[in-house]
């Protein structure tokens, strides 16, 4: 089985996607075995007030949560973030949240993103933080939105330590004190691996051996990207087969409450 | 140690693809799982077009060329284009030179794995063609690698492609496009300037390194579209799903090359998910290269 913690739905606003739609992604998900998809609204990224995008991925995944389950993306500095954010978890049955403190111009240590993050964690909900939306180098002349540094995320996970984290599309790890073994920072964070090495560097074996197995989940970063690269890291990958196992679904089972 | 099959990458890839394209619901079906169903290719070579070794200032090259072998042998990639580039540049020609002896070595340490791009500063001009000369005739190396010292339309890079075209032999072109000024590579080419250069020299045979290595690769595409002795090489970290059918629908998949450029898992990833047939596939991971390095014999 498979879980893939890094999935979206919905349009983008600087590229078309395809498999965005929640029968389109399912699709896709069937012909790479993939059972479950942890997904939320890409519209969101660049929507002022991301909520009406969160409305519409919880219609979009309601006949299909069995299998796709909604994250919010919420905004800490956009009026009402309290309300949404309690109309997402009990009303939409929301999951966690993602958050794009680049794209939506705030530092993750602010305390409105830090007030977020503890009532996020008090309602047992994820934090999920891609690092990156697209490759730096292809942005529009639109935006300049750089990447988040996997050591910039070292105060949130410190600040927060009741809190559960998932970050998606880094890479970096290795090099940083998240990827450290005796770093001090709690463990309280799971990396995922879609662009994460498996072969010459390795960083994904690094990071098995430095934080345990338990720490690393399964993602693919679809349909933004293609699938098969994540795939294909868990194939070569050098490891155990029970280690694999965790990696591809009972890590995430677990921080999901599956 | 864990591995793919060449069959199993292809066999994958189109059970895959073909489950996509005709809207398969067999619920979480492992696309693995269905190659037996799959109707198996013949057998073909894997070759990436863009690799690169390691320079020898740093005191692990020999054992990171060994992993990339390894990577190759794991992801059923039989052979290797190598360039090794200097880490610093414009390239000194006695640097250009350094770099190629070792590329020579390699290919002999790694027979039969291992083919060599001859990498140049096209800025040392007699230097640059007696270095292409050298290689092709002498050791056997099958293409010429221009880096960043000169945008690829540059008057200085012209001898260069000129004996490239009389030795029958490819140019990778470092390339990409952003829609900002790229500080650290003032002289960046991309798709319009190989179209540029490919209109000139239409004998030429232009290899437009990695569409996924960053910058806007619907742009890339669309540039190369008329250009047709440009080929495509697919490697680059850049996963975005699309990229490969967008490249195929554009230019054909006869100007596609397989590639990673150290972006191992990306590159291999890219092809066996795209939606292509399995034929057309192997005119990517392979056919297409090997035509390309039978014009030179």
């Amino acid at each position: 089985m498979l879980i893939d913690t890094n999935a979206y739905l919905g349009p983008y606003a600087f590229r078309r996607l395809r498999h965005n739609t929640a029968d389109g992604l399912l699709r896709l998900m069937d012909a790479k075995g993939i059972a479950k998809a942890v997904v939320s609204s890409a519209a969101a990224i660049t929507y002022r007030n991301p909520q009406p995008a969160n409305e519409e991925l919880a219609e979009a995944v309601r006949p299909h949560r069995d299998r796709l389950i909604p994250l919010a993306v919420l905004n800490p500095f956009y009026a009402g973030w309290k309300d949404d954010l309690k109309a997402c978890h009990e009303e939409f049955g929301m999951k966690g949240l993602r958050l794009y403190p680049k794209w939506h111009h705030y530092e993750l240590t602010d305390r409105d993103c830090l007030e977020l993050v503890h009532l996020a964690a008090q309602r047992r909900m994820i934090l999920s933080v891609p690092l990156r939306v697209e490759d730096y180098r292809q942005r529009s002349w639109l935006v300049d939105i750089p990447d988040l540094k996997p050591a910039d995320l070292a105060p949130l996970v410190k600040a927060c330590p009741e809190a559960q984290f998932v970050f998606v599309n880094g890479a970096g790890f290795a090099g940083s004190p998240l990827g450290q073994k005796d770093s001090g920072l709690p463990e309280n964070y799971t990396i995922e691996i879609s662009r994460l090495t498996a072969v010459l560097a390795n960083e994904i074996g690094q990071l098995i051996g430095r934080l345990g197995p338990e720490r690393v989940v399964f993602g693919t970063g679809m349909p933004f990207n293609y699938p098969d690269p994540a795939l294909v890291k868990l194939e070569v990958l050098d490891a155990p087969e029970e280690v694999k196992e965790q990696i591809r679904w009972k890590n995430a089972a677990k921080l999901l409450g599956l | 140690m864990f591995s793919l099959t060449r069959r199993c990458f292809l066999a994958t890839t189109g059970a895959a693809a073909g489950a996509v394209m005709a809207g398969a619901t067999g619920r979480w079906a492992k696309a693995s799982n269905s190659a037996a169903a799959f109707a198996q290719p013949k057998s073909s070579p894997v070759i990436d077009c863009h690799a690169h070794l390691h320079h020898h200032s740093s005191s692990t090259w020999k054992d990171s060329d060994r992993k990339l072998i390894e990577a190759a042998d794991k992801l059923g990639i039989d052979q290797l284009c190598c360039s090794i580039l200097t880490p610093r540049r414009p390239a000194t020609a006695e640097g250009f030179r350094e770099c190629n002896q070792w590329v020579a070595e390699a290919i002999q340490r790694f027979s039969g794995r291992v083919l060599g791009y001859c990498y140049v500063n096209p800025g040392y001009q007699r230097e640059a063609l007696d270095e292409i000369r050298r290689c092709v005739l002498d050791r056997g190396f099958m293409g010429v690698k221009l880096y960043n010292e000169y945008t690829c339309t540059e008057p200085v890079l012209f001898p260069v492609v000129e004996l490239a075209i009389e030795l029958r032999v490819p140019i990778l072109q470092h390339a990409g496009h952003s829609h900002y000024f790229v500080a650290d590579q003032p002289r960046l080419s991309d798709g319009g300037h190989l179209a540029q250069l490919a209109a000139r020299y239409p004998e030429a045979r232009l290899i437009c390194a990695h569409i996924g290595g960053g910058g806007d690769w619907e742009w890339t595409i669309k540039a190369l579209r008329h250009a047709r002795n440009v080929y495509l090489d697919t490697s680059g970290s850049v996963i975005d799903e699309g990229i490969i059918e967008l490249a195929a629908r554009v230019l054909g998949v006869d100007r596609l090359l397989f590639g990673c450029d150290m972006s191992m898992t990306a590159g291999v990833g890219k092809i066996r998910a795209c939606e292509l047939s399995p034929a057309d596939k192997q005119r990517i991971l392979g056919l297409n290269m090997q035509q390309l390095l039978r014009f030179r014999q």
